[in-house]
């Protein structure tokens, strides 16, 4: 059962009301990102080592939940077990760089990777819907994992691999990788606004909400299904090669962890299908939550996430930005007009 | 000689593999629930039975009724209270849902159990039949019986049983069963519990055959899902006999191949399976839901 998506307007109000208050919206919502931007770029010289490393693992987890709003939002098909390719992309770059190549044709090599991976396996997987696609990519992961574990020359097995370390100092390095992972939420964030208004993402939508329909309209499904998941996957291959480097290691239980795709899957589920900032804000706020209880309830931490996500399935079944939109959005209730 | 030793074990876990895959393909039948907290409800059996094997010496085989009523209230209260609520909603929802119990029920065991691995050693742990050579552990063989006696005790109980045809209609169609005077959300509890209880009950039996530990519980899960979309949805001797053959290839796989490969074997068989024969070997379900 695919979700609906949120009506982008709920109050009935008459025509030019409701088009200064769009206008004024509009302008609301670019000033927020704006200064939201302005904070982000400034910040790392403001905090701590300690926050600067957090908030840049809340980019990596934003990037890959906005990558799995792409084809679990978008097109409605949840691909439960996209770590893979966020597994690919790490060992991908892990490979080209121990063997003396560059950080950016590492990258350039997990994309491509993440493109081939879909390619063959996207048409074929495709044709499964719901459960039976959800579980067949977990399966994919598995067999990936399973690949790494065990191709020795290659991937060093069980090992793992050891990345070169950046010719940074630790406190610039950590700048680097501040902004790289910031400039990538930021395209992603690109990438589903494009998608929201282009012919790929009407497509997807209409393959989301009845797929015979739109195949009896004339759509190419699997080829849109394909080009869309490749999409997701590209992304998430990046931020995995991004992730190599950074931490320096790669073994196959760390990046090809199911823990790293249910928490970008919550943090996605809790932004809302198919909208284009919910996965980053439920991002962050998962990622910082999950943070503090880390940090103060090391025993439990695992059963109070997971009782967590129970709560929010249970009181926020359509995410965090309906929500709010819900209980009459938070800012027409700070800036409604008096009278 | 060895080919048959491997194949006859890999027939044992079979056994095994068939029992867990039942009671999650009967949550999944009737609710549309893809329970990935399966392994977890399975490990919390098996240390209730642990428990009462440390404390009174019990035979594991002997508490097996225990952890299925423990397991039992639990998967009733879990329907009851919070999947009738929420997660029949979206398969987003379950899946993420039974994560998040997943969470939670691994927490339990290692705050109650640590994470060390354990295992129960009862009297008869070393014996074993000899057969012309070959050889069977007494205590696979008892695990394989009781499960094959379990999964069709659970095959008659939906057959026959008053309850059973309730199950059975409310999968196919919960409205028409309403129509007909039946609970629906009661028989979702019963249901689960049902699912929940077997799940136990198939906990207390791996304490004799596996060392476990909190963590394994996924790859139980995985596997029950294999052995159910290989047998069909729904289609319980189909389940039996695709528990016994993912236990056989397996087998062979780490018998003969690289006991690394074992488990991307079985997922290479589940994306086979789904393309080429979605339905599963036999094709035919007798209470699966159309929807999916």
């Amino acid at each position: 059962m695919p979700f609906r998506a949120p009506s982008s307007q709920s109050a009935p109000a008459a025509p030019d009301a409701r088009r200064s208050a769009g206008g004024r919206r509009t302008l609301l919502v670019a000033l927020t990102l704006c200064a939201a931007l302005i904070v982000l770029l400034l910040a790392p010289f403001h905090v701590s080592l300690y926050w600067q490393r957090v908030i840049s693992m809340a980019f990596m987890f934003a990037t890959l939940a906005q990558a799995i709003n792409l084809i679990a939002g978008f097109a409605g098909y949840p691909a439960f077990g996209n770590v893979v390719f966020f597994g690919l992309g790490s060992y991908a770059a892990a490979i080209v760089m121990v063997r003396g190549g560059s950080f950016a044709l590492g990258i350039g090599v997990a994309v491509l990777t993440s493109l081939v991976t879909v390619l063959l396996v996207g048409p074929v997987l495709l044709r499964l819907r719901g459960h039976y696609f959800a579980i067949a990519t977990v399966g994919l992961n598995e067999m990936v994992k399973a690949l790494a574990s065990n191709w020795g020359p290659l991937t060093g097995g069980g090992m793992g691999l050891s990345v070169p370390l950046p010719p940074w100092g630790p406190a610039e390095s950590a700048q680097v990788f501040y902004y790289l992972l910031l400039t990538t939420m930021v395209g992603s964030i690109l990438i589903a606004a494009w998608l929201k208004v282009s012919r790929l993402g009407y497509a997807c939508r209409a393959i989301r909400d009845d797929e015979v329909k739109a195949e009896a309209m004339g759509l190419r499904t699997t080829t849109v299904k394909t080009a869309v998941w490749a999409l997701s996957a590209m992304l998430t291959g990046v931020v995995g090669a991004i992730y190599a480097y950074w931490f320096s290691y790669v073994e196959p239980p760390a990046v090809f962890d199911m823990l790293i795709a249910i928490k970008f899957f919550v943090m996605f589920l809790l932004g809302g299908a198919a909208t284009v900032f919910g996965p980053i804000v439920a991002a962050f706020f998962v990622e910082f939550v999950s943070t503090v209880i880390w940090s103060n309830l090391l025993h439990y931490h695992l059963g109070v996430l997971g009782l967590g996500i129970v709560l929010i399935v249970l009181y926020m079944p359509h995410g965090f930005m309906q929500f709010v939109r819900d209980r009459g959005s938070l800012l027409a209730v700070l800036f409604k007009p008096k009278g | 000689m060895l080919f048959a030793q491997i194949t006859l074990n890999g027939l044992l876990l079979g056994g095994l593999y068939a029992c867990m895959a039942m009671s999650f393909s009967l949550i999944w039948g009737v609710m549309n629930i893809i329970n990935l907290a399966h392994g977890s409800m399975m490990l919390l059996g098996a240390y209730v039975t642990y428990s009462l094997h440390v404390r009174t010496g019990i035979d594991p085989i002997l508490t097996m009724p225990v952890s299925a009523a423990v397991l039992f209230v639990l998967g009733y209260s879990l329907q009851k209270f919070v999947f009738n609520r929420a997660a029949m909603r979206s398969i987003y929802m379950t899946l993420i849902m039974t994560f998040g119990l997943d969470m939670m029920l691994i927490n339990l065991n290692l705050a109650l159990f640590t994470a060390d691995m354990r295992s129960i050693t009862t009297w008869y742990s070393g014996l074993a039949l000899d057969i012309g050579g070959l050889r069977i552990a007494y205590t696979r063989l008892l695990a394989f019986v009781i499960a094959l006696l379990m999964a069709f005790a659970l095959y008659y109980f939906l057959k026959v049983s008053r309850t059973g045809r309730a199950i059975r209609a409310t999968a196919q169609d919960p409205r028409l069963a309403r129509v007909v005077g039946i609970d629906a959300a009661r028989i979702y509890g019963v249901t689960f519990g049902l699912g929940a209880a077997m799940a136990g009950a198939t906990g207390s039996l791996i304490t004799v055959v596996y060392v476990f530990s909190p963590v394994i519980g996924d790859s139980f899960t995985l596997k029950s899902f294999v052995v159910v979309v290989l047998g069909g949805l729904g289609n319980v001797p189909g389940t039996i006999l695709a528990g016994v053959f993912l236990g056989i290839v397996e087998n062979l796989v780490s018998g003969f191949i690289d006991a690394g490969y074992r488990d991307a074997i079985s997922f290479c068989l589940l994306i086979l399976i789904l393309v080429l024969r979605p339905n599963g070997f036999l094709g035919k379900s007798s209470y699966a839901v159309s929807r999916a």
